[in-house]
């Protein structure tokens, strides 16, 4: 179970990522995050599990308190928090096994795994992860061999491989074709629903969040402006989180009117 | 001609900009080639016979003496230059490697990576040849004394290089190995070196080259290797064995230049999908700072 | 698990080739050979403190440092050698580079034949220049600023042609289809392209000389490096730890004021 409690994230450029958020996510549930680039969606994944510090507030995943935790804690919560990235993150010039490996980390004592001298169980645990996803056949192929597609499920067995319970994949399908977005889509909604893993997915476009997800946060800059069920999102929400998209004069007053409403809503 | 002077725009010829800056730029030029000329005791009569002196020279080095020098073991003394180049690059790679982890400015702290910095930049203002004379007394002469002076000077340079193109690489990796709740240890050694490998490890054999030359030139000072050979022929004014190791030694230093420059041409392929050309000009670049 | 993702069996390890251990081999064999004819000895790095030759390095007799005859006038013959040969070096390199570059030299063998030159004359290290030079025209300053000019030109050769072989070719087919001649159209098409990067080469092989003029006086051929090498015979090595100190820090002070305005000039 995940609790955010009123988190502000503040960039050290002075750019407030998110404002006040609160948000609570209960075990296996598979949430869909919208909204603009710059909305704060990114943000929101990584304040998860440290990669980005919050500024204030509170976030407790699995009992644990994130915000100013101590580099070991942080380090048991990335542990049991699978991540997948739009842009892979892959390290292209080494085999899919090593890059899958690279979620055994924090298991493999630094020395074995910095001499690659991986224990049995652990490639076992890549193995089963690279099965999973169902690329087992590139597992001593070079990550840079393999197309897009292929290359983000690396990334989803390399978050696997970790044996988490909380998956964050941030736009995991914006560098994709709309067929191979749907596979991976797939892929996700299929570990969520098999494993019981709970998944955050940042998308940028709603049309795939209403195919795959069943609640929806919708995010604008930094505000929360929609936390419910994806099947009641209407027109109006609909512009609420959009709204910025078209720039023209007139519709400014209108999006301000509807912010207002909002607030005033919650 | 008539329509154009019809154009309603009525602009003035601007004047033409004055140019005395030029002499500005110029007059420094003049006076550091007179000041530096003044300095190197040129006469007349000396700049004059300089061309007929070396030409005599060039004479009696012909032919060469391959035979004599052969006997005397100048092919030993090749050798153990290219043996002091090999080994002192490999103190320098091994040595620079975790030190240019420590000094990119992405993945380590300014606290430490500004001293090492500094240290970089000290050993490459120091040339392999002085350091070979603070050496030779504390090893003695010979090999070794050779070997450390490349070895170290060469921390510099690599350790520079391999900074920089640790500073030049995709982050994304170290964020998934962050992500995956891996060490510090573990972004460098599985998201970074992999990325950084064939790049640096094409700085190595390059240094190498440079190094072969080097230890020739460090021979001339006792510090081992094929220098000794051609200051003792010089100095005895034995111009056909002196040509003779010349012309060994540039056959020598050619050859690792070509058999080096073809497997850096190798392990950088497929990475860059750059030309040959704009590739040699990235290699200016990196080793100048200067871009084109 | 779902049954549909195991689309293919566990493939096998593959093995390394068998050449690339042969080359791992023959490179360790000739590394080890290698350290052996080196006379490859670990204990110099931790006997060095304990060596009884560094008090001959201390303290360092700044009264006789500091003096004209035995630093300040050796050095100014060195700043004096570095000048010179980039200047000469440079100037004569600016007619050969446009000689050597096949965008402006049209005639094959002229390119063949200097492209050749300059690489035997780069084969060569600087120093055995120097030696070669000091021992045709005798010991000084003089035969330093010939061998430092003869290399400053090759290296110049060098860097400035592969420049103008990539110079965008267009201005320079502009001038000729004016009709102009080959040296005029050379001079108003590629020259004010190509000359920021002839000024800064100029700068960057200033530095190297500089360097290069410090270790001159070690064959003869003049320059502070005379003076190191009397001392060296004397085993006053205080007095060249002394003189070294002097040297880089002059040395360093220069190359900063070259670097900083090569940077400006790019």
């Amino acid at each position: 179970m995940i609790k955010i409690e009123r988190v502000s994230v503040t960039y050290p450029g002075g750019v407030e990522a998110l404002k006040n958020v609160d948000i609570e996510i209960e075990d296996g549930e598979f949430v869909v995050i919208v909204g603009l680039s710059g909305a704060g969606k990114s943000t929101l994944l990584r304040v998860l599990n440290g990669l980005v510090p919050a500024t204030s507030g509170s976030i407790i995943v699995d009992g644990t308190e994130v915000v100013k935790a101590n580099s070991q804690t942080l380090r048991q919560v990335r542990s049991k928090t699978g991540m997948i990235f739009q842009t892979f993150n892959l390290v292209n010039r080494t085999t899919v096994l090593n890059n899958v490996l690279m979620g055994r980390l924090a298991n493999v004592p630094s020395w074995r795994s910095t001499l690659g001298l991986w224990p049995a169980e652990d490639r076992e645990a890549a193995m089963l992860a690279l099965e999973r996803v169902g690329i087992v056949d590139k597992t001593y192929v070079r990550a840079s061999n393999l197309s897009g597609g292929q290359q983000q499920r690396v990334g989803i067995a390399r978050a696997l491989a970790q044996e988490p319970s909380l998956m964050l994949a941030d736009e995991p399908v914006a560098a994709l074709d709309p067929v191979t977005s749907r596979q991976v889509m797939g892929d996700l909604q299929k570990i969520n629903r098999e494993l019981g893993i709970t998944t955050l997915v940042n998308l940028h476009f709603l049309d795939l969040a209403k195919e795959y997800g069943k609640r929806l946060i919708g995010l604008r800059d930094g505000v929360l402006v929609y936390d419910g069920d994806i099947n009641k999102v209407t027109d109006e929400t609909f512009r609420e989180i959009y709204g910025r998209a078209i720039t023209s004069e007139d519709l400014h007053a209108m999006n301000e009117e509807q912010q207002q409403s909002v607030g005033n809503g919650k | 001609m008539e329509t154009l002077s019809d154009t309603p725009i009525p602009s003035q010829r601007p004047p033409t900009p004055k140019t005395f800056h030029r002499w500005f730029i110029a007059l420094p030029f003049l006076v550091a080639i007179i000041w530096s000329v003044a300095g190197l005791d040129i006469t007349l009569s000396r700049l004059l016979d300089a061309p007929g002196d070396a030409w005599l020279i060039i004479k009696q080095m012909i032919p060469p003496a391959f035979g004599e020098v052969y006997e005397r073991g100048a092919v030993g003394k090749i050798f153990e230059s290219v043996y002091i180049a090999w080994i002192g690059t490999i103190i320098g790679a091994f040595a620079s490697l975790p030190l240019a982890f420590l000094a990119a400015h992405n993945v380590a702290p300014l606290w430490i990576r500004s001293p090492i910095r500094q240290l970089f930049n000290a050993i490459r203002a120091v040339p392999e040849l002085i350091l070979a004379v603070i050496l030779i007394p504390v090893t003695g002469l010979g090999a070794w004394a050779g070997t450390l002076a490349i070895g170290i000077h060469s921390i510099g340079t690599l350790g520079k290089w391999a900074c920089e193109s640790i500073e030049d690489i995709d982050e994304g990796p170290i964020e998934a190995t962050e992500a995956c709740g891996g060490k510090w240890v573990s972004g460098m050694r599985w998201g970074v070196l992999p990325q950084v490998m064939p790049v640096i490890s094409s700085y190595w054999l390059f240094r190498f080259e440079i190094n072969v030359r080097a230890s020739a030139v460090l021979g001339m000072i006792g510090a081992g290797g094929v220098g000794s050979e051609l200051v003792s022929q010089l100095s005895f004014r034995n111009f056909p064995a002196a040509s003779a190791v010349l012309i060994m030694t540039m056959a020598v230093v050619l050859t690792i230049d070509t058999i080096s420059a073809a497997v850096r041409r190798r392990i950088i392929k497929g990475a860059e999908t750059t030309d040959e050309e704009s590739r040699t000009l990235q290699a200016i670049t990196d080793l100048t700072g200067i871009r084109s | 698990m779902n049954d549909s993702t195991k689309t293919s069996e566990r493939p096998v390890k593959p093995k390394p080739r068998a050449r690339s251990f042969l080359i791992a081999l023959v490179l360790l064999v000739l590394t080890f050979w290698a350290a052996v004819k080196v006379s490859f000895d670990l204990s110099t790095f931790w006997e060095v403190w304990s060596n009884p030759i560094w008090s001959k390095f201390w303290p360092i007799p700044w009264d006789w440092v500091f003096t004209k005859e035995n630093t300040f006038d050796p050095l100014i013959e060195t700043l004096q050698i570095a000048v010179a040969s980039t200047l000469l070096g440079c100037l004569v390199a600016l007619p050969v580079s446009f000689a050597m570059s096949s965008l402006t030299t049209p005639n094959k063998v002229v390119y063949f034949i200097s492209k050749t030159i300059m690489n035997l004359v780069r084969a060569v290290p600087d120093l055995f220049w120097a030696k070669l030079l000091v021992t045709a025209i005798g010991i000084g300053a003089f035969a330093g600023a010939w061998s430092l000019s003869i290399f400053s030109l090759a290296v110049m050769v060098k860097l400035f042609s592969e420049t103008v072989d990539a110079a965008d070719p267009r201005p320079l087919e502009a001038a000729r289809s004016s009709g102009a001649r080959h040296l005029p159209a050379v001079k108003t098409g590629v020259f004010p392209t190509v000359f920021p990067s002839y000024v800064a080469y100029s700068l960057y092989i200033f530095e190297l000389n500089i360097r290069a003029s410090v270790v001159l006086g070690l064959v003869g051929a003049g320059g502070v490096g005379r003076v190191i090498e009397t001392q060296r015979q004397f085993f006053r090595f205080d007095r060249i730890l002394g003189l070294l100190i002097i040297i880089f820090g002059i040395v360093w002070v220069i190359e900063q004021i070259s670097v900083s305005l090569r940077k400006r000039l790019v």
